[in-house]
């Protein structure tokens, strides 16, 4: 038992509690906190966390802010050798064709800018290297399947970040917020605030529509973009936690983000 | 060599001692499915009222349109079949991952909203129909309402598939309606393959009116998704594309005899303004038996309408959110989509029931289906063209200009009648 304030003013009523209502209190309280907390972390991510669906459709500079072209996909590389992969490449148009420019010309900011680093960037033409996946074409949107076939969400957004220099395909967001932003207006895309992020490193590959192939071994990437794969995770949905924003800066400082995001 | 006595070593003779025919025909049973299902349900109690209306406004006049809806019907729903069997996902999938966000997902929210409205128009349907035989729609609509929630969410595919095509069977009430309506066959042949148009302004209208209720959304987004649901694959596509163009073409004929009924019996006499006047209006011309026929085929109709309409919702938005969708799944396996089922299923049959009248809200569900139509069937086209998507099994030259040339027409049409409708707001 105790009273509803710890000191009795005048004017102010005090009067006796119960444990129970104490109890109901301090969770309030600690859920006030914990809500506070993940959203000034999820502002923070802002500054580290790079959002393909805001890069999508933003304009190319060059290092003199002259407009050069429109983002239409960024590529990463998924050997075998690594878990997060690594992007290699974006995918511009230019005029009425697309183009690929390799990710040694060009400087990706966050939450959502692209400029290139020389005015004589090589472009060159679109085309698909084994262990190649095309953000946009391949992730955003597509379905989400866990160990066992079960179908569990669509990603609303795919994440990059800075790590050791280099720009790395790091999570996908399953929240809501991401979907509501792309839909609304087009000012809002760049105001990122990760909600319900799945870690890149749970990602076992790519799999095949059911009844597909299935006992063809295939390298993760094999069925990248092909209508009915799935992004498989390696566990089951009973056991998919999709990080926090608290718990997604954790992880990025684990894995050596570069405050800013920046990297070329 | 050792003679094995297995139950399937007997069957063997058995099948291969029947006729040819037969055994062609049980054949055609087995892979019936989605296809006529979809086709069926298109002869929802809107259509029926609107090809009943047909008939007895314009006699036999409409009937050679219908023949060619029928082509623009096969054509559309071979390409939702084809995709869903070679993409493994459903339209809303689809559209989710093949074009831009927004337009999307205003395409699903409108289907959704529309479809309400069609679910309403269904029970309604069944109201009307039992009420024909003197049973209250106070207690029909519960019972239809119970009863299709109980075969959809606590059977499987299998199970709803088999009750779906069971009530379709209905339809053969009308073939034998038209029959005891005594039509004049020599005018049915001459209009089905000349036209026999008008040039009014009404004409056009319930013209327009004829190919949006026969080509409507719903019917595409349940094919789709109700092929992957079915686990049809290219292996065994062939049978499905039987099926499919079996199930458009048998709707239709089901759809030429609705109008040829009420043509002979009530021709020429003006439009109707609700299905069960239609069957009222058969007694005294065609007899008893052909009203009591034509309302058991708009129970029939209205009660496989009610389960596919929601269905085809409950597909659409699960699949553009990525959830788990499908009947063989248990209802806590797959809340998202039952939920959806059931919402619409549940409002659909509460606002059937409310005192009032219902055609304003029927009127406006096909006003959105209007606006929907062109958008669905361009995504469909383009889905179909692209071999990005559907590689060698994608529109080829000559079924790309026919595919462009119905979904063109069907969606200039629907645009005229949007248009219509919207200028009669004002």
């Amino acid at each position: 038992m105790g009273f509803n304030k710890v000191t009795w003013t005048p004017g102010h009523d005090r009067h006796r509690v119960s444990d129970a209502h104490f109890r109901q209190l301090r969770r309030l309280r600690a859920r006030g906190e914990n809500h506070g907390r993940e959203r000034i972390a999820a502002r923070a991510l802002e500054g580290s966390l790079v959002s393909l669906a805001a890069l999508i459709g933003s304009a190319v500079k060059d290092p003199d802010g002259r407009h050069v072209g429109e983002l239409r996909d960024v590529v990463v590389s998924w050997t075998a050798a690594v878990s997060y992969p690594r992007m290699t490449a974006i995918v511009m148009r230019t005029g009425k064709r697309d183009v690929l420019i390799g990710a040694r010309w060009i400087e990706v900011s966050a939450p959502a800018s692209v400029r290139l680093h020389s005015g004589r960037a090589y472009a060159r033409k679109v085309d698909r290297r084994s262990g190649d996946i095309a953000l946009a074409h391949d992730v955003l949107d597509h379905q989400i399947v866990d160990r066992d076939g079960t179908q569990i969400v669509r990603p609303s957004d795919v994440y990059l970040a800075a790590v050791d220099g280099r720009v790395e395909l790091v999570g996908i967001e399953v929240g809501l917020g991401a979907l509501l932003r792309r839909l609304g207006p087009k000012r809002l895309r760049g105001r990122i605030r990760p909600q319900r992020v799945i870690d890149w490193g749970s990602i076992h590959g790519f799999a095949p529509r059911p009844g597909e192939d299935e006992r063809t071994p295939r390298s993760r990437t094999a069925v990248a973009g092909r209508p009915g794969a799935g992004i498989e995770l390696d566990r089951t949905a009973a056991d998919v936690k999709p990080m926090r924003p608290t718990e997604t800066q954790s992880a990025l400082r684990r894995a050596g983000t570069r405050p800013g995001g920046d990297a070329s | 060599m050792s003679s094995v006595d297995t139950p399937a070593a007997r069957e063997r003779p058995r099948a291969a001692r029947l006729p040819r025919w037969l055994r062609r025909m049980l054949g055609l049973l087995a892979i019936l499915g989605p296809g006529l299902i979809a086709a069926n349900a298109g002869n929802d109690a809107g259509g029926i009222l609107t090809y009943a209306s047909a008939g007895s406004e314009f006699g036999y006049r409409t009937l050679f349109l219908l023949v060619l809806v029928t082509v623009a019907l096969v054509v559309v729903q071979e390409m939702c079949s084809r995709l869903g069997a070679y993409t493994g996902e459903g339209l809303g999938a689809l559209i989710r991952e093949q074009f831009p966000l927004r337009s999307g997902a205003a395409a699903m929210v409108l289907l959704f909203v529309a479809n309400a409205g069609l679910t309403v128009s269904e029970f309604a349907g069944v109201g009307a129909s039992m009420e024909l035989f003197g049973v209250s729609r106070y207690i029909a609509v519960p019972i239809a309402l119970a009863a299709i929630w109980g075969i959809t969410v606590l059977g499987n595919y299998s199970r709803a598939q088999r009750v779906c095509l069971v009530m379709g069977l209905v339809f053969i009430t009308y073939p034998v309606a038209a029959v005891l309506a005594h039509p004049h066959w020599g005018t049915v042949v001459s209009n089905l393959v000349w036209p026999h148009f008008l040039h009014t302004q009404a004409f056009l209208l319930l013209a327009v009116a004829l190919i949006g209720t026969t080509i409507t959304p719903y019917m595409q987004f349940y094919l789709t998704s109700s092929v992957v649901d079915k686990g049809v694959t290219p292996k065994t596509y062939k049978g499905e594309r039987i099926d499919t163009v079996n199930g458009a073409i048998l709707g239709d004929i089901v759809s030429i005899f609705i109008i040829i009924a009420t043509a002979a019996a009530i021709g020429g006499t003006g439009s109707l303004n609700s299905v069960s006047q239609a069957a009222e209006a058969l007694r005294p011309v065609a007899g008893a038996a052909a009203s009591q026929l034509f309302a058991f085929g708009l129970l029939g109709a209205s009660l496989l309408a009610a389960a596919v309409v929601p269905l085809s919702s409950a597909y659409a938005i699960a699949e553009t959110a990525g959830v788990e969708r499908s009947l063989s799944r248990k209802l806590r396996e797959a809340p998202v989509f039952y939920g959806i089922y059931t919402v619409q299923l549940v409002i659909g049959a509460m606002v059937a029931l409310m005192p009032g009248n219902l055609v304003e809200l029927v009127i406006n569900a096909q006003v959105l289906n209007g606006f929907i139509t062109p958008v669905v069937l361009t995504y469909i086209l383009i889905l179909a063209n692209r071999r990005s998507v559907l590689g060698d099994a994608a529109n080829g030259p000559v079924f790309r200009v026919v595919a462009t040339v119905c979904v063109a027409v069907v969606g200039v049409l629907s645009a005229v009648v949007l248009a219509e409708t919207v200028a009669g707001w004002f």
